[in-house]
């Protein structure tokens, strides 16, 4: 994975999208359904945020710089 | 002129005098990314903490006060306006990542194309902000809401406001010339890109959560 703006562009697109269907979701359903259907945007998003650390760390080792790095 | 050499470690003696190195040693760093895109990532990393500290206090006076209406009975909120800032903000993201995509390729005047437009998108939300501010009818002291949708809002105000002056600088020196395609020669474009992005997502929450909810 790169680290840079074009990276995080992404995720504007990806919080763009999730955002905008909240947004209409509350607009059409109410607040309450609006604020459940972020809650579950939430929640997946620090379930996968979760899993994309734990499997970084994993991985740490064979990355360049790591102890078991074969180039 | 004379030159000041760093003593050299034993074995190293042969390529003295090619690898004569001025200044101090340079510092660790990873290969895989630069200083100070590293830098800003922490740093927005510790906003997110800032942002959600102010969230945190939002919904505990929400949940608190529980009154029958949100905003509560005579608060009114142009949804509307702050709608339309919102689409322009989010515009704003895309005008940057053409300015970087811009000079990835080279293209000198689609950068600074890109960086104006975005400056003056972030600029245009500002004062929108602003005038929305002065059309409220209610200021940070009338009632808790007053105080936290001011706090809420006037925090990205605030980054914005030090986006647009992190965007003034790039754009002074894309036409200043300063920026090449390469990646190490573009940070001064790329950071503050980075930095927008993450103010541009904190709205779409902050516009969630205080005006849509």
């Amino acid at each position: 994975m790169h680290y840079n703006e074009a990276a995080v562009f992404k995720w504007v697109l990806i919080f763009a999208v999730a955002g905008g269907s909240a947004i209409g979701l509350a607009l059409l359903a109410g607040s309450l359904v609006g604020a459940l259907y972020g809650l579950v945007l939430a929640v997946i998003g620090c379930v996968y945020g979760y899993r994309w650390t734990r499997n970084w760390w994993r991985e740490a080792r064979n990355r360049p710089g790591g102890p078991d790095y074969k180039p | 002129m004379e030159s000041a050499s760093v003593p050299l470690p034993h074995g190293a003696g042969g390529h003295a005098a090619e690898h004569v190195h001025h200044g101090p040693p340079e510092a660790h760093q990873s290969s895989r990314i630069d200083r100070q895109v590293l830098g800003i990532l922490l740093f927005i990393i510790s906003e997110v903490m800032l942002f959600g500290s102010f969230f945190a206090s939002y919904f505990f006076l929400r949940v608190v006060v529980n009154p029958e209406s949100w905003p509560p009975h005579p608060f009114e909120l142009p949804v509307a306006v702050a709608g339309m800032n919102t689409a322009i903000l989010v515009s704003s993201s895309f005008t940057i990542h053409y300015a970087l995509e811009g000079i990835r390729k080279g293209n000198k005047q689609a950068m600074k194309l890109g960086l104006v437009l975005t400056w003056l998108l972030g600029l245009t939300f500002l004062f929108v902000q602003i005038n929305e501010y002065v059309h409220l009818g209610f200021s940070d002291r009338t009632e808790a809401f007053g105080t936290i949708f001011y706090s809420l809002t006037g925090l990205h105000g605030a980054h914005v406001f030090i986006g647009l002056c992190l965007l003034s600088a790039a754009v002074i020196r894309a036409f200043r010339g300063h920026f090449e395609k390469e990646p190490e020669k573009h940070l001064g474009v790329e950071v503050p890109g980075i930095y927008w992005h993450f103010v541009d997502i904190m709205w779409i929450i902050v516009f969630f959560t205080v005006y849509i909810l």
